[in-house]
């Protein structure tokens, strides 16, 4: 059932390749910056594992 | 088509719990979904002791959190949220969630003595903050920017929580080159959900909801500095569809999300149910820790009368959603604000946060 989305998410796989690895990128740079505890919780109580 | 495994049943242990200092907030802001906000109801030491017996002994176990939520926690007053904080050890990590307007030097340092992270309610600018009010329905913003100010003045790293009332083209820019000035290390935005005591509709054109958050993606590759939520998983469950692990990007089980409120009730995950009352659920609560360890009010979610209804509408989500496997699931008090039961399945905050979120960061790869 969810075949198709997924089929629309890997058609899209070469123009998600340089956006997925921006988001690499970002996340070393901030996991490098002082003090950074080198993620936000997804699925739970939005207004705050 | 990917097998989604996470999110059977609920777990026994959580990741952290939720604590009601005070129901008490002293702003009145439109769209707030607390009940009991004009009253100072206030926690008591027993009750941070009794949660405090099992989160030390989680904590020992495995990374664990306190959350101090609300009302507006810092109305609580600093010695006697000093004093729920204090039967908590050292391994239990702290957090508040504050709207900022009673932040000054003495809280800074309150909160640096007690490593307690700190995030703060703003939802942008002055002129997209109207929504975030005193009692006498005077805008917040000015008190916002300055709590916001002894932080920096501090030297805190700080999260921010964002509600969008109006998600459309033209706002997410805006929105997120404010953040970007306000220095927040970390942004979760909600779109506004019909929840609670706030019954203003959230229902919004697909349309300009996927393109809000396609222009938030054009302006977080500008500058990636800040960590937004939203945008973290939705490029995480991308990648994990092109790696082929998709079905294993959500946990095995749901978290309970225990929020225990200011009388020791505790109310399992959702915490925006705490303080209502339903003809067939009641107080929707698990126990109290009062009368019962936290660790046993978690160890029988079913006997909870609604959570059976609840998970029964998780595995309506993962038989018939094409995006469970990003989502997980619509939340609790979601579905029963917006259908008056939890095995319903798509809300609006689904379409608004989840669907046409993912759809929006799609929308933007595929633009020509």
């Amino acid at each position: 059932m969810s075949d198709a989305l997924d089929d629309r998410i890997r058609d899209a796989r070469g123009e998600l390749a340089p956006l997925l690895e921006e988001a690499r990128l970002a996340r070393l740079a901030r996991s490098e910056a002082p003090g950074a505890d080198s993620v936000c919780a997804w699925n739970h109580f939005e207004n705050i594992w | 088509m990917a097998t989604v495994n996470g999110m059977r049943g609920v777990s026994r242990v959580p990741a952290y719990v939720v604590m009601q200092p005070t129901t008490l907030c002293n702003l009145d802001c439109v769209y707030c979904y607390l009940p009991l906000r004009a009253q100072d109801r206030r926690m008591t030491v027993e009750v941070a002791r009794a949660v405090a017996a099992d989160a030390n002994a989680w904590a020992a176990l495995d990374r664990f959190s306190v959350v101090w939520h609300g009302g507006e926690p810092l109305a609580a007053g600093r010695e006697h949220l000093g004093a729920l904080m204090a039967p908590f050890g050292p391994a239990v990590e702290q957090h508040v969630q504050t709207n900022a307007t009673l932040l000054d030097d003495a809280w800074c340092e309150f909160f640096a003595a007690r490593g307690v992270r700190v995030s703060v309610s703003v939802d942008g600018p002055e002129e997209l903050n109207t929504s975030r009010v005193s009692r006498a329905g005077r805008p917040a913003y000015d008190r916002i920017a300055q709590g916001i100010a002894a932080l920096r003045r501090h030297g805190r790293s700080f999260a921010a929580l964002c509600v969008v009332g109006d998600p459309r083209p033209g706002v997410a820019a805006r929105l997120y080159e404010y953040f970007l000035e306000l220095g927040c290390d970390t942004l979760g935005i909600n779109i506004e959900e019909r929840e609670g005591v706030n019954e203003r509709p959230n229902s919004h054109d697909p349309e300009s909801v996927r393109a809000f958050w396609a222009e938030l993606v054009v302006a977080w590759r500008a500058d990636p500095r800040i960590h937004v939520r939203e945008l973290e998983w939705s490029l995480r469950y991308l990648g994990a569809v092109l790696d082929g692990t998709s079905g294993d990007l959500l946990p095995g089980e749901l978290d309970p999300i225990p929020t225990v409120g200011h009388d020791g009730a505790v109310v399992l995950l959702s915490p925006e149910l705490a303080g209502f009352h339903d003809p067939v659920h009641g107080d929707f609560s698990s126990g109290n820790v009062l009368d019962t360890p936290l660790s046993s009010v978690l160890a029988e979610p079913r006997r909870t009368s609604w959570v059976p209804e609840f998970l029964t509408g998780v595995e309506a989500c993962r038989d018939t959603c094409a995006y469970f496997g990003f989502c997980g699931g619509g939340h609790a008090a979601n579905r029963y604000f917006e259908h008056g039961r939890f095995d319903g399945t798509q809300t609006e905050h689904c379409r608004n946060s989840k669907i046409n979120l993912l759809e929006g960061v799609l929308d933007h790869v595929r633009r020509p």
